[in-house]
C-alpha cells in the first residue's frame, strides 16, 4: 500500500531490537540429553543435559593379541534411533550414535559449527602401562544415509585436539560410527583407558 | 507495466488516499518507554524441516498519543512501520480497547481507530511483539514507529 504524504514529523515511538537470541549448540555423543513425550527432535523433545559418559570397549583374545586383525568394538550406549526424528539409524551395540545442531541468526557465511575430539595420549592400566590412543579409529555410516557423513570416519590422533565433523548453520548432523582398535601391538595384560572429550564450537 | 496491473495499482491509491485527505503525525512523545530494548527469541528452538527461522519478542508500551488538535473532528488513526534497512519485519499488537489491535509489516500501516476525537489524548497499552527473519539479523536495529492521523 502506498501512504499519503505527511506533515509535522511530530513523534516516532522506538524498539531497540538487540541482537538475537544466542547462539545454540547441541551434541550428543551416545546418550543424549532429549526430554518430552517423544524425545525427539521433530517429534517436540526439548534438548538438555546428560552427563552420561558411554564406553566403547573390546576384549582381545590373548591368542590374538598383537596379531594385527583388527577388533570390534562396542558400546553401552544403547541408542539406535536418531535423535531427530526417532527412525531407526544406529546398529548397536556395534556403533554410537553421534549428532547435534547449530541455531544461530544472522546471515550466513558465518561457517559451521566443528566437533573436536580431546584425546589423550595413552590409555592406561591400574600399572601405568600404556597403550597409544593411535589404535582406534572408526568408520561413519547411518540407516538410510547416502553420501559423506557430517562425522566422517577416522582414526584419534594421539595427543592431540582434532576436528571430527562439521555441523552447518541451522542443520541437524548425526552419524553412526563404528569403532575398532587396530591391535597391531603387544602391551602388557590389563585393562587399559582413556576417555576421549568432544567439543562442539561455533564460531 | 501490463494494463491489468496498471488498473490495480490505481484502485489502490484511490483507496489510500482519498479526495482531500490530509495526514499527519501524531505527537506520541508521552509513550513510555519511548525507546524500549527487545530481545528476540526463536520462534522454534530447534531447526526441524521445514526449518523456520523466525525470531519474535515482545515488550509493552502505554502509548499516549495527543489528539488534541483533532479534538470533535473524525479521523481515522493509523500505526506506521516504515521500511527497516534489516529486511523485513512483521509487528503485530493487543490493545485494551482504546485502539485496535493489529498486525503491520514493515513498509506499510495499520489502522488502528477511527471515528470522532473525543478527548485530547488517546492512552492504550499495546503488547507489542516483533517478528523477523534470523538470517537478516547482524546488528542492533533501532525500529521506529509512528502514528498518522488521517482527517475524514
Amino acid at each position: 500500500m502506498l501512504l499519503a504524504p505527511v506533515s509535522n514529523p511530530a513523534g516516532a515511538f522506538t524498539v531497540s531490537i538487540l541482537n538475537g537470541p544466542p547462539k545454540t549448540l547441541y551434541l550428543q555423543v551416545g546418550v543424549g540429553g532429549f526430554t518430552g513425550i517423544f524425545p525427539y527432535y521433530i517429534l517436540g523433545g526439548v534438548p538438555g543435559n546428560n552427563t552420561t559418559v558411554n564406553t566403547e570397549s573390546v576384549a582381545v583374545p590373548a591368542a590374538a593379541v598383537g596379531n594385527g586383525t583388527a577388533q570390534a568394538m562396542t558400546t553401552v550406549s544403547g541408542v539406535s534411533a536418531s535423535s531427530y526424528d526417532g527412525r531407526a539409524f544406529c546398529n548397536v551395540p556395534a556403533q554410537l550414535y553421534i549428532g547435534g545442531f547449530y541455531r544461530t541468526p544472522g546471515l550466513g557465511g558465518g561457517g559451521s559449527a566443528t566437533v573436536t575430539a580431546t584425546v589423550p595420549a595413552s590409555l592406561v592400566d591400574a600399572a601405568g602401562d600404556t597403550l597409544s590412543f593411535a589404535q582406534v579409529s572408526w568408520t561413519s555410516g547411518g540407516g538410510g544415509d547416502s553420501g559423506g557423513e557430517p562425522f566422517p570416519a577416522g582414526s584419534f590422533s594421539a595427543g592431540a585436539v582434532q576436528t571430527v565433523g562439521t555441523i552447518a548453520q541451522n542443520q541437524w548432523a548425526e552419524s553412526c560410527w563404528t569403532f575398532s582398535y587396530s591391535n597391531t601391538t603387544v602391551p602388557a595384560a590389563g585393562t587399559y583407558t582413556g576417555r576421549v572429550l568432544y567439543t562442539l564450537t561455533a564460531p | 507495466m501490463r494494463p491489468l496491473a496498471l488498473l490495480a495499482f490505481c484502485i489502490i491509491w484511490l483507496t489510500a488516499l482519498p479526495a482531500g485527505a490530509k495526514s499527519t503525525l501524531i505527537d506520541d512523545s508521552g509513550t513510555l518507554p519511548y525507546d524500549t530494548p527487545i530481545t528476540l527469541q526463536w520462534q522454534q528452538a530447534s531447526p526441524r524441516p521445514p526449518v523456520n527461522n523466525t525470531l519474535t519478542g515482545t515488550t509493552t508500551i502505554r502509548v499516549r498519543l495527543k489528539v488534541g488538535p483533532w479534538l470533535r473532528r473524525a479521523g481515522r488513526i493509523y500505526l506506521i512501520l516504515p521500511a527497516q534497512p534489516l529486511g523485513s519485519l512483521t509487528a503485530s499488537w493487543t490493545t485494551q480497547g482504546r485502539l485496535l489491535a493489529g498486525r503491520v509489516t514493515s513498509g506499510s500501516r495499520t489502522l488502528v481507530y477511527a471515528g470522532v476525537v473525543t478527548t485530547p489524548f488517546i492512552e492504550e497499552v499495546l503488547q507489542l511483539t516483533l517478528s523477523v527473519d534470523a538470517r537478516q539479523m547482524r546488528q542492533l536495529s533501532h525500529i521506529n514507529f509512528q502514528f498518522q492521523m488521517d482527517e475524514d
